[in-house]
């Protein structure tokens, strides 16, 4: 997953922590393995050579996880789209060129996950486009928790707090002391404080960004995250967290609404009881929260 | 960041004077003190290549990128086989003079030094010869077939007054520059184990047109193939790895043991195709090494394993035992054991290491364009310019090559194998 991994198990001795610990990294191996583009080896990767003209079969689970990731698409009315990785690739290489340009256009063009046909009679997939190139990057996290909770759940642990680089968090049933996870989102600007408060049992908080961050707190890979609307990337300096019970949700909601308008962020949010959105946007050295709080709507 | 040429030589400058510099890797000083460079002709340092196969090819190309910054030339090349003896006369526009033999060589043109890589059985001869022709060397590893060739080198090069340098390139490497000062100010803690392998899926066959194995021109070819003239991988791969655990450990094996096989390649070479090892260091410490041709899932890597922390030296990464966790997750896990339950800033944009994409490691020491190779035979320049080279540059050279022999010895036999007294130093 590209990021650190941190799991806190309270009420486990050492031996059963050890236990459902190394069962989780196991299955995290294991769906890194399938889902990462970075391995030639992988179902993705797989996939991406294979299904291009062609019905390429799927397993159940990947089937599954297509489906998903165009059930996130249609709900955010186009914004979540994994297919978006050589506009990236585009921009990495190109970074001055100005558009509109042909080949930039062409490229556009043919991307989105439009251009992906599911059978579920087959399950299999077809790509109707050459450029095609899926990547799970703005999903695969929230899988991993979802399938990590699976797991606890089997296990019955109880309370859990499981962190995937801080930005895809599971809490786990009620805090050890009481009361549900309180689970701050960072500032960026002022390292260590909290910009928001989400309280949480058995749910998701999910941040995705245009920015990483490292060890220092220094900000890397601006402008990393592309617009599926207009096929360049996001300028401004956001973050969007998300709750939701599902990591799943949570995560290709909070990837999708960093580029949709409000008007379709509470368009998503009307169909859920259960969610809550905030974005920060971290322009001119200020931090700027806004709350999507559906009530105002 | 980036190594290149400048920050290379902050890096050396920065440990000149340091105890570790001293004690492990004085070579590096020369950087930072290079003999002055001439203009003139009559300061031209002559060179003579002896072996002008795949890696004679390789190290003229390196010269030639000397000629232009040190003032040396390329004199003479030798080879006696026909076409890399042309194709060595066109890669220096036909300005050396050309030889198939090259005590010929030593003998007509008027040289300074000369870089043998020629076969391994042939380095003693022809090592010895220059030397005691007054000539420096740098012969490439290993340094001979035989335990006694080895020592007739060592013995010729102290009586010579010369420079001697073998061919392991990681000395002048710069991960193994910051990873030695590292080691030794205690960043993994003390060193309990190397583990280090060479893993490839390759036939290994140079030459395909010698008529099979077994023919003279194949034997002449594919010399690796043949005990009479290599010891396979562990001359020409292990020995790479067998000095740079002695150089981490700073000292030598006490005993080696071992197996080998051939269970793949059997197309009629006589060396190993796989074999495993583990020797034996002051200190109950062990240094496991396997190496095998049919398999190249692991690739290559030498892991130093401390209590704190594990080196990758091919690799350049850096792993804790015990990483820090992120501070948020401190505060949490304090809380939780304190019975108490606040806010806690833990979410936020995505976290990504700093190196490359593997969890909980880090760089060594950042990325680098600089050939170790070129910097070694830059250092030979320097060394020959200024005279003398640090003694300890050439008993590098000299225990990872006796001990590749007696580690050869130990597959061979079956036995725990230790150094004989004649070939201490």
């Amino acid at each position: 997953m590209g990021t650190r991994f941190n799991a806190i198990l309270p009420g486990l001795d050492y031996d059963e922590g050890d236990r459902v610990f190394l069962l989780i990294k196991r299955e995290i191996s294991r769906i890194e393995g399938k889902l990462s583009r970075f391995r030639r080896e992988s179902d993705i990767s797989e996939m991406n050579r294979a299904a291009f003209h062609q019905d390429c079969m799927l397993d159940d689970e990947l089937y599954d996880i297509m489906k998903a990731c165009l059930f996130g698409n249609e709900i955010t009315s186009g914004a979540f789209d994994i297919t978006l990785r050589p506009l990236m690739e585009y921009w990495k290489n190109n970074q001055n060129v100005s558009v509109p340009n042909d080949n930039w256009d062409n490229l556009r063009c043919s991307l989105g996950m439009q251009q992906i046909e599911l059978s579920e009679a087959g399950k299999s997939i077809r790509y109707n486009s050459a450029n095609l190139e899926v990547d799970l990057g703005g999903f695969g996290k929230g899988y991993a928790l979802e399938k990590i909770n699976e797991i606890l759940v089997n296990l019955k642990v109880k309370c859990a707090f499981i962190s995937f680089g801080e930005s895809s968090v599971l809490a786990k049933g009620e805090h050890p002391a009481g009361g549900p996870w309180k689970i701050g989102i960072n500032d960026y600007l002022k390292p260590g404080k909290s910009v928001y408060r989400f309280e949480i049992n058995d749910g998701s908080v999910s941040t995705s960004s245009n920015f990483f961050l490292t060890d220092h707190g220094t900000l890397k890979n601006h402008m990393h995250v592309i617009d599926p609307f207009t096929g360049i990337p996001v300028e401004q300096c956001i973050s969007v967290s998300v709750m939701a019970p599902s990591p799943v949700l949570a995560e290709m909601l909070s990837t999708a609404f960093l580029v949709m308008s409000d008007e379709k962020i509470f368009e998503v949010l009307d169909q859920y009881d259960d969610l809550e959105v905030i974005k920060i946007n971290y322009e001119s050295g200020k931090t700027r929260l806004k709350l999507y709080d559906k009530i105002n709507t | 960041m980036y190594i290149d040429r400048r920050k290379f030589l902050e890096m050396t400058a920065a440990l000149a004077g340091s105890s570790v510099m001293a004690t492990t890797m004085p070579w590096f000083n020369v950087f930072n003190n290079p003999a002055p460079v001439g203009k003139n002709a009559s300061d031209r340092v002559r060179i003579g290549v002896i072996g002008v196969g795949s890696r004679g090819r390789g190290l003229i190309y390196n010269l030639q990128e000397l000629e232009n910054t040190m003032n040396i030339e390329i004199a003479a090349v030798c080879d006696t086989y026909e076409p890399h003896y042309q194709r060595a006369i066109e890669q220096t526009g036909g300005n050396a003079d050309a030889f198939f033999d090259y005590r010929e060589m030593i003998e007509k043109v008027e040289l300074d030094a000369v870089v043998i890589a020629s076969p391994l059985h042939e380095h003693a001869h022809q090592t010895i010869n220059c030397l005691n022709a007054g000539l420096h060397v740098f012969c490439e590893k290993s340094m001979a077939r035989t335990l006694d060739d080895v020592k007739a080198m060592y013995d010729a090069w102290k009586e010579s007054g010369k420079i001697m340098l073998i061919g392991h390139q990681r000395l002048f490497n710069p991960v193994y520059l910051d990873a030695l000062e590292r080691i030794h100010r205690g960043d993994i803690g003390p060193v309990t184990m190397i583990r280090a392998w060479w893993h490839r899926n390759t036939d290994w066959v140079f030459y395909t047109d010698t008529g099979g194995r077994g023919t003279p021109l194949d034997r002449q070819r594919n010399w690796r193939f043949y005990d009479e003239y290599s010891a396979g991988m562990i001359t020409e791969l292990g020995s790479h790895h067998f000095q740079v655990a002695n150089w981490v450990l700073g000292n030598r094996p006490l005993s080696v043991m071992g197996s080998g096989s051939i269970n793949f390649f059997t197309d009629g070479r006589e060396v190993y195709d796989n074999f495993a090892m583990v020797f034996k260091y002051p200190g109950d410490i062990h240094l496991t090494y396997d190496c095998i041709t049919s398999n190249k899932h692991n690739g290559l890597q030498v892991q130093i394993l401390g209590n704190d922390g594990t080196m990758e030296l091919e690799s350049n990464m850096q792993f804790e035992e015990f990483p820090a966790d992120p501070p948020g997750l401190e505060d949490l896990i304090k809380q939780i054991l304190g019975g108490e339950n606040e806010v806690i800033p833990i979410g936020g944009a995505t976290w990504i290491p700093d190196a490359p994409l593997r969890l909980g490691g880090k760089y060594i020491t950042p990325d680098y364009a600089l050939d170790d190779t070129l910097l070694y035979l830059e250092g030979f320049v320097n060394f020959i310019r200024k005279g003398a080279a640090p003694e300890k540059l050439t008993n590098e050279g000299y225990h990872a090559s006796i001990w590749t022999l007696l580690a050869e010895q130990a597959t061979k036999t079956g036995e725990l194998v230790t150094c004989p007294e004649k070939y201490l130093i």
